[in-house]
Order: C-alpha cells, then sequence, then structure tokens
C-alpha cells in the first residue's frame, strides 16, 4: 500500500501563547509533532508492516521539518516539504490545494491526516485535501483495518451518542483521532539518523502553482486574548455549609441550576 | 430580497438538536439587521415532527426526504446541498460543531470555493452585513476573529451554547419540499453498524451541565456517586486523561486537549488537579465548580467557586442536598 500522512510541527499544548497585537501572535518556542499527527503517522506504519508498501509524510511548512523528522524515526519511508514565501498568510484551504496539488499524480491508496492540527484546531485540511482530490474522507476515526486485495476499508468513527462502523472504498483519506493507536516512541539510534535523512523540498512552481492559487477564503482580523474569569470564589466554611451554599450561590448568582 | 441565512438543523431519533434551535435564534437576530430571510435545512426522511417543532423559529424550512440521509454519510449530504446552495445561493449557511458539522462542512466548503470558520464560539453581524466568527485557538490560549472572503455563503460550524434559544421568534416557516436525487454511484460510503453508547446520557459536548472526576476518584467503582449526582442535575458525567488512561472511562467521555472540548453551562471537576491539557477543554463552560482535598491545586485557577474538600464527602451531601431543593419547587 501508498500511504501519504500530513503531518505538523506545531506548539506544545503547554506552551504559553499570548496576544501580542491585533495581527501578531507570541508563541514560546516549545513545538512537537501535533498528537493526533502522530496518531496517523502510526495508523500508517500498522498497515505498512501488515500489507507492505511505503510511508511518505509530507508537510506544508516554511520553517519546520522536525515533524518530517519525527515520521521518519517512527519508521517513514519518505519525507517530503513544501515550501514558499507566498504560502505566509495562506490559509487551511490554501494548504488544502497545495496539498492536493502534490498529492494529485501520487500512486496513493490511502492518506491519513490528524483530525484537528493543535494549534489552530480547525480540522480543515483533511476533508478539503480530499475533496480536491474526490476521494471519499472520514473524519474523526477510532478503528482502522484495510483489506488490501479488495482495496476497501474497516473505519470505526465516533459520534455524539456511539460508534459508527462504515465500509470505504480505496483510495480515501482518513482523519485520526485519539483511541486509534498508542504511537510508537522511536529508538535513539532512529532519531539520530533522522537528524540526517534527506528531505525533499518543493515550493509551489515545481507543483504548478502561482501565488493566486493559494488566496485565503478566511482571514483573521484580530486576535482577542481570551475573556478572563473573574478570580474564584473559594467556599471556605465547613462541611456541610459549603455544601448548601454553594447550591445557593449556584442558583442565585450564577443561575445555572 | 438578500439571500437567506440558512441552518443545517441536526436531528436525532426525529427530535430537532437544540444547537438548530440556537443558531436559528442567532440567524433571526441577524436577519432584523439585514433584512435577510432565515431557513432551516432538514435532510432525512419521517421529517414531520421535526419540522413542526421548527416552525416558529424560521421562514422557511427546506425538506430533503430521501432514505439515504440517514445515516449520515457526507457523499449524501454534500450532493444535495450543494446543489440547493447553488440553486438559492444562500448568504450564510450556519451549523452545529458535532460529529456531522466537523465532517461535512470543510468538505462542502472546499466544495464551493467559500469561506468556513470552525468550531466558533461566538458570532456577531455588522450593520453592514459584515460577518465576524470567533473562535478560540491553541485550545482557547488566544482567540481569532475570523473576516471572511466575498464567496458566498459564509460557512461556520458553532459549539452550544454560543446563543440563548430565543423564547419568542415570532416566525411562521414556509415548507419548502426539494426532491433530492442522489446519484448511486456517489455514494461510496456505507454505514454498516452503530454502537449506542450505554447510558441515556447526552455526549458530553452536547449537555448542559457536565460534571467530572479525575485521578482523585481513586476507583473506578467510585465514580458511582459521580453517577448519582449527574443524574441529580440531568447532567453527563466527563473525566480526565487520567482515568481514561487507566481504563476506568471511557475515551468518548475525556475533556481536554487530547479529548473533547465541552461548552457547557456548569462544569464541576472533583478530583481534578487542573493540568493545562484539561483546561484547554473547558474554556467555553459558562460556570466552573472545582472540588479538590489541595488548596493549591491548578483547577482553582481556572473556576468561578472552588471548595478545597474531600470529594467522598462533598459529593453524596450535594447530591442530597439538590433532591432537597428541586423536590421543594
Ligand atoms: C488566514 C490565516 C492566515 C494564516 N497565516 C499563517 C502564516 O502566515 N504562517 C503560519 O505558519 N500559519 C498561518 N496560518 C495558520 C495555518 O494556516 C494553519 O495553522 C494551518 O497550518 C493548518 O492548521 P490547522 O490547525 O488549522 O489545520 P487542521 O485543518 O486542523 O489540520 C488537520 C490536519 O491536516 C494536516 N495538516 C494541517 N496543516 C498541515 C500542514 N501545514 N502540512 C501538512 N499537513 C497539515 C495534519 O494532518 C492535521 O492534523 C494562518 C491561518 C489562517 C486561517
Ligand atoms: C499531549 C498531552 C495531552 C493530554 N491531553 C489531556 C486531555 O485531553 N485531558 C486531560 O484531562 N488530560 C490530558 N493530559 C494529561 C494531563 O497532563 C494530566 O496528567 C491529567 O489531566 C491529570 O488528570 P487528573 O487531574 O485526573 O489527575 P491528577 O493530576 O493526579 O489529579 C488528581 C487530583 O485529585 C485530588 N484529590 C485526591 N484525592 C481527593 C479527594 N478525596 N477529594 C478531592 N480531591 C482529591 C488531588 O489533590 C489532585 O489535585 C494530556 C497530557 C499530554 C502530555
Amino acid at each position: 500500500m501508498e500511504i501519504y500522512v500530513l503531518v505538523k510541527q506545531v506548539p506544545d499544548p503547554e506552551a504559553i501563547v499570548k496576544v501580542k497585537s491585533d495581527s501578531e501572535l507570541e508563541i514560546e518556542n516549545k513545538y512537537f509533532t501535533s498528537f493526533f499527527d502522530e496518531i496517523a503517522i502510526e495508523a500508517g506504519l500498522k498497515l505498512k508492516e501488515k500489507t507492505g508498501g511505503k510511508v511518505t509524510v509530507l508537510t506544508v511548512d516554511n520553517r519546520r521539518v522536525d515533524a518530517l523528522r519525527r515520521g521518519i524515526s517512527m519508521g517513514a519511508d519518505d519525507a517530503v516539504q513544501i515550501a514558499d514565501p507566498a504560502l505566509e498568510g495562506a490559509d487551511q484551504f490554501a494548504l488544502a490545494r497545495t496539498l492536493s496539488a502534490y498529492l494529485k499524480d501520487k500512486p496513493f491508496d490511502l492518506i491519513l491526516t490528524g483530525r484537528q492540527a493543535m494549534d489552530d484546531d480547525a480540522g480543515i485540511v483533511g476533508p478539503a485535501v480530499a475533496e480536491c482530490l474526490g476521494i471519499p474522507h472520514i473524519h474523526s476515526i477510532i478503528g482502522l483495518e484495510v483489506d488490501d486485495q479488495k482495496k476497501e476499508a474497516k473505519v470505526l468513527r465516533e459520534v455524539e451518542n456511539g460508534k459508527e462502523s462504515l465500509t470505504c472504498p480505496l483510495p480515501a483519506l482518513f482523519t485520526c483521532q485519539k483511541g486509534l493507536n498508542a504511537p510508537r516512541i522511536p529508538l535513539v539510534m532512529n532519531v539520530m539518523k533522522a537528524m540526517k535523512a534527506q528531505i525533499k523540498k518543493l515550493d509551489l512552481a515545481s507543483l504548478g502553482l502561482g501565488p493566486s492559487d493559494v488566496s485565503p477564503y478566511i482571514k483573521i482580523e484580530k486576535y482577542v486574548p481570551p475573556p478572563k474569569r473573574p478570580p474564584v470564589k473559594m467556599i471556605k466554611e465547613d462541611f456541610p455549609e459549603n455544601v448548601k451554599t454553594l447550591v445557593k450561590l449556584l442558583r442565585e448568582e450564577a443561575k445555572v441550576i | 430580497m438578500p439571500n437567506e441565512i440558512w441552518v443545517l438543523a441536526e436531528h436525532r431519533e426525529g427530535k430537532v438538536k437544540k444547537i438548530a434551535f440556537e443558531l436559528l435564534s442567532a440567524g433571526i437576530e441577524f436577519s432584523k439587521k439585514t433584512g435577510q430571510e432565515v431557513a432551516a435545512l432538514l435532510l432525512g426522511s419521517g421529517l414531520e415532527e421535526a419540522a413542526k417543532s421548527l416552525t416558529l423559529f424560521a421562514d422557511k424550512i427546506y425538506v430533503m426526504d430521501a432514505p439515504s440521509f440517514t445515516p449520515y454519510t457526507s457523499d449524501a449530504y454534500l450532493a444535495s446541498i450543494a446543489s440547493l446552495i447553488k440553486e438559492h445561493q444562500p448568504s450564510i449557511l450556519l451549523g452545529g460543531a458535532t460529529s456531522t458539522g466537523k465532517d461535512l462542512f470543510p468538505r462542502l466548503a472546499m466544495h464551493l470555493q467559500t469561506g468556513y470558520a470552525p468550531d466558533c464560539t461566538g458570532l456577531t453581524m455588522g450593520e453592514d452585513g459584515k460577518l465576524i466568527a470567533r473562535r478560540p485557538l491553541f485550545g482557547g490560549k488566544v482567540f481569532a476573529e475570523m473576516a471572511f472572503s466575498e464567496a458566498r455563503p459564509r460557512m461556520a460550524t458553532v459549539r452550544n451554547n454560543a446563543f440563548l434559544v430565543n423564547e419568542s421568534p415570532g416566525k411562521s416557516a414556509k415548507i419548502v419540499p426539494v426532491s433530492s436525487q442522489i446519484d448511486p454511484s456517489l455514494l461510496k460510503k456505507k454505514v454498516t453498524g452503530f454502537e449506542k453508547a450505554a447510558g441515556a446520557k447526552l455526549d458530553i459536548t452536547e449537555a448542559d451541565i457536565v460534571v467530572a472526576a479525575g485521578r482523585g476518584i481513586k476507583a473506578p467503582e467510585n465514580f458511582k456517586i459521580i453517577e448519582d449526582l449527574a443524574d441529580a442535575l440531568n447532567a453527563s458525567v466527563g473525566t480526565t486523561r487520567a482515568t481514561v488512561d487507566e481504563g476506568w472511562r471511557d475515551l468518548k467521555d475525556q475533556i481536554g486537549k487530547s479529548g473533547k472540548n465541552i461548552s457547557a453551562k456548569l462544569y464541576m471537576a472533583f478530583g481534578i488537579s487542573g493540568a493545562i491539557h484539561h483546561i484547554l477543554g473547558i474554556g467555553t463552560c459558562k460556570t466552573v465548580v472545582a472540588v479538590d482535598t489541595d488548596p493549591n491545586a491548578l483547577i482553582f485557577n481556572y473556576a468561578d467557586y472552588g471548595i478545597a474538600g474531600d470529594l467522598f464527602q462533598i459529593v453524596p451531601a450535594l447530591t442530597e442536598e439538590l433532591k432537597k431543593v428541586f423536590s421543594t419547587e
């Protein structure tokens, strides 16, 4: 099977992120490979181990290739970076067009992405790539089995009131959710090797795209800090008065019950 | 007549989800500024009851009745909604940030080559008809106000409780049946089974009240006291990654960065330390209550009301107190 995994290096959930100005954020320099993307890599590797084939990790990023190196250290065969100054300010739809311009003439059976990248949390890129390529997609999968002969996947997806099983012909794109697997921790030796691995680098022109192909549909007008919660009210009375007070506050002050 | 504001009205077992009423209520507010009509979009089969429940909330209800809409797949929905959009050219299309919304909207937006703001916590309409979508980034550490390009419709999915349901919406909808011939070759995915989650509770992303316990609960069987409290409040039960990793609770109930974002009116955390990964999932809850034996637990920095105390003492007493208070109403 030919498997492509779309990956992204994002600020760690513990990184401090603050609004610097209307148009700029201050992001602490603490990055990791987006949690759900590692799950996608792991899913690709598991399938490869079963059916043979190849896993390629792919990122659009002008600065960071660490997610690709993470993929290689986990066992991916190939890594591709797409970078171009015209991509500064690109939205998720522009990214999807860029990624699919690369993928469209590749012999893929399966494309895997994260449920959402852990920065903008948009969950757009996966389904949008599938639309550009004209292949089916399923969002937020927690189970995956592939019948390579029949070119068909059996997928489990989480919905609000339970779990849904689906079948889907390949090629297809799935976005991966926690629960699908536990990503392997790469061996130190493989991490070292990955540091030196060759990474193919492509620009927009080599994909036949121009700057107008990556113009955004949505734009950030303004960053704003989160609404501030008033300081906590600690209820200091002894038990059981504290419980009575809590109920009273919830009913009369917060008015939520 | 300027183009309409549309809301995809999701329903389950014949009942329209609350988020649809919230979004239609928002649409009604917007229409007061813009003079647009508000329309609900209903896809499924046997939709009479669902349509009836929406009558006061829209000027029109587009009803697409076909067996291939149940259960949902993007294959059937996308083709049908896209062609209806091409015909009527609505100005706005809203949906819930649900498993359906998150599966369908990004793909539909790409298909229509139009802008889509996902998982919003607010939408505002300017006097000039400009729509601004507010959404959390980095799990809610910052928010972005998003604007749309010229393309229409402007699309957004919205979390629960971003808007109040209008008590007197005052509309009287006209039902517009839409014939939906779906090319069977487009139906690639097949839903082969459904395993209903145990218990009758709403998903934590849909519930107005969520009560949760973390590792402080000490053993899986102790969740009984949390379940009892949830029953008294008609709430759903959430948890932290710590208990999910222990195998005590199901992943579907995990709140936080690698679990779910909840947007409840009331969130109560018992024996949860308040790691940032967890906190990122509760940023848009209205009122937060925390109970932890450790008075310095981080969770108190994010709570509105706190008690430094033992959950095993407080939870059962709280359940009793609530039952008492509710029974005298
Ligand atoms: C108007 C606008 C302007 C922006 N300007 C900039 C900018 O100037 N510089 C900048 O760095 N960011 C910019 N961004 C952010 C950037 O577009 C997003 O962070 C983008 O990388 C997608 O992240 P997401 O969280 O929204 O993706 P999601 O749609 O949530 O991602 C889902 C999945 O798609 C895949 N994926 C996502 N992004 C990539 C990628 N880049 N490469 C490969 N696979 C991927 C991953 O598998 C991921 O799990 C901008 C965003 C917007 C909306
Ligand atoms: C990449 C990544 C993603 C993550 N994603 C998530 C996520 O989505 N959601 C999530 O929750 N976590 C997530 N985590 C884990 C997170 O960092 C914390 O480890 C976790 O939230 C801790 O869970 P807890 O509060 O239940 O346990 P603990 O931190 O162990 O806290 C238990 C608390 O219970 C209190 N306690 C003990 N006994 C009692 C008693 N009798 N009465 C009252 N209080 C008592 C203690 O004082 C303590 O504060 C993630 C971690 C990583 C690295």
